[in-house]
């Protein structure tokens, strides 16, 4: 157990030495939030309704902040550990390749869970948002769309042969879902054909999920977002663990 | 005589339809000192790869200290340390932390402190590993395989970066490392090195054991190779070595003239 934090305690330091990881993770939502928050204001989402933008934005705004650490800087870590061969290093320890890993994906949970909060404390703060959600239901989406997220990312780190493709699977999703899920800007103002392509989108359903709990409705109402972002998460783990036990680590 | 801390049977690996090392077998005891010569290619890393369990053999077998060091990794590098021939480290961790890192892994860690100062690195203990010379890399990559306290060490190519003196001085150190009992493998290209520090030679040409034994054995063997008017007596390890190393053609002007 002495061990792992120690290892975890090196990965946090890493995650703030990276620029990428830790502005996308901790600082560009709240630059968001200040942004779009300054142009639309926090009107209520149509006339008399007791839900303000802000009240939607917050929970898009935290799949996006789940969206930077599970599709872009957790596999890009893990991408480039791989291809330096750093794992192969760690294995020839006591301790092995699966502890750093391990202490990888905590480590960017964490941070997706600090980003959130942060997000959280300056929504309260500036704009005096009501979460309505119960706290098991928010943790529930939370953990749900942190998983299915985390595991794509992993499953790009097993497909992807080096850096470079691992780069291009994790630049192609995350944007593609950053700008059509409805994590940035609301799916409402989509037309109707990318609102029917933003149907496929995992991160649409997280979105969707998020944005539920977070008004206070039961998990019952989301049974159908649950059970694809609970799929996703366990097929896109065990194609993972498949390719990655059939590599060749050095 | 007491157990082998390494015993190689029969090793074979296979890379697609390469066959890097065939039917490869030696053994190392305490206190011995094994150097594995060959050319490029000859399958000198994939030997060692199989012996750290980094590579899983497809024929024969390799014990360490008694074990699979295949399916018991984590036990094995209890007691073993070793040096790859290319090692990365992640890209914005310090020296300091690399150590204390690896430090962690072993319930009881040599004073890395101490190490870091005996190595010349003393000075180096808040520099990202990505800022360190190649020399200094080499060093650290040193002490990180001496953490655990070893009973086996296994450096792939020890010295390459090192200037003279520093190599001179590495070599006394693993000569002092071998007096307290720890085995060693060593991959190396300086053969210098390994007539200064090796016990015991394993000759590799193209994946295929050629010889393993003793320096004087070797000798001997070389002297069987070749004909009476190529062989020199007392000759070094090197000259040695050339009379019996396959022959590649040197860089002609044809090319680029």
């Amino acid at each position: 157990m002495k061990r792992f934090g120690v290892i975890c305690k090196t990965e946090f330091c890493l995650f703030t030495r990276d620029f990428f990881s830790f502005f996308f993770t901790l600082v560009f939502p709240v630059l968001m939030l200040l942004l779009f928050g300054g142009i639309y204001g926090n009107m209520p989402v149509y006339e008399g309704a007791d839900i303000r933008m802000m009240d939607l934005t917050i929970p898009a705004y935290a799949v996006m902040v789940m969206g930077v650490t599970g599709l872009m800087s957790l596999p890009l870590t893990i991408a480039g550990y791989k291809e330096k061969k750093i794992y192969k290093r760690f294995d020839a320890t006591p301790a092995g390749k699966k502890s750093i890993m391990s202490a990888q994906v905590c480590i960017h949970f964490v941070m997706t869970l600090i980003g959130i909060i942060i997000l959280l404390a300056a929504g309260k703060l500036l704009y005096q948002i009501r979460i309505r959600g119960t706290f098991p239901a928010i943790c529930m989406g939370f953990l749900l769309s942190t998983a299915s997220l985390f595991s794509m990312g992993f499953l790009f780190t097993a497909v992807g042969r080096d850096l470079k493709s691992t780069s291009l699977l994790c630049y192609l999703f995350y944007f593609v879902m950053l700008f059509l899920s409805g994590a940035t800007m609301p799916d409402m103002l989509f037309p109707d054909s990318i609102k029917k392509f933003s149907g496929f989108l995992p991160m649409t359903h997280a979105v969707d999920l998020m944005q539920g709990v977070f008004a206070g409705d039961s998990l019952t109402r989301h049974l159908n977002e649950m059970l694809i972002l609970g799929a996703l998460s366990a097929v896109c783990t065990a194609i993972g663990v498949f390719l990655y036990k059939r590599q060749d680590w050095t | 005589m007491s157990q082998a801390i390494v015993q190689a049977e029969n090793l074979s690996l296979s890379y697609k339809s390469i066959r890097a090392v065939q039917n490869v077998s030696f053994t190392v005891n305490p206190g011995e000192i094994l150097a594995i010569i060959g050319q490029n290619g000859s399958g000198k890393t994939t030997t060692v790869e199989c012996t750290e369990g980094l590579r899983k053999p497809d024929g024969g077998s390799v014990l360490v200290f008694g074990k699979d060091p295949w399916l018991h990794r984590s036990q094995v590098y209890k007691q073993m340390g070793v040096q790859l021939q290319e090692t990365e480290y992640p890209m914005r961790i310090k020296v300091a932390e690399l150590c204390r890192l690896f430090a962690s892994f072993y319930e009881r860690p040599a004073d890395w402190n101490l190490l870091l100062a005996q190595l010349g690195l003393d000075h180096k203990r808040k520099c990202p590993v990505r800022k360190l010379s190649g020399g200094e890399r080499q060093r650290l990559s040193v002490l990180l395989s001496l953490m655990g306290r070893p009973k086996l060490l296994i450096l792939d190519e020890l010295t390459t970066g090192l200037d003279p003196e520093v190599r001179q001085n590495m070599w006394s150190s693993f000569e002092n490392i071998r007096k307290n009992g720890v085995s060693i493998i060593m991959v190396s290209h300086y053969l210098d090195e390994a007539e200064a520090l090796a016990d015991k030679i394993l000759y590799l040409e193209k994946g295929k054991q050629q010889f393993f034994g003793t320096q004087q054995k070797f000798r001997e063997y070389v002297k069987s190779r070749v004909s009476p008017s190529e062989w020199k007596e007392n000759c070094s390890l090197e000259k040695l070595y050339l009379m019996i190393a396959p022959k590649t053609t040197g860089l002609t002007m044809e090319g680029i003239g």
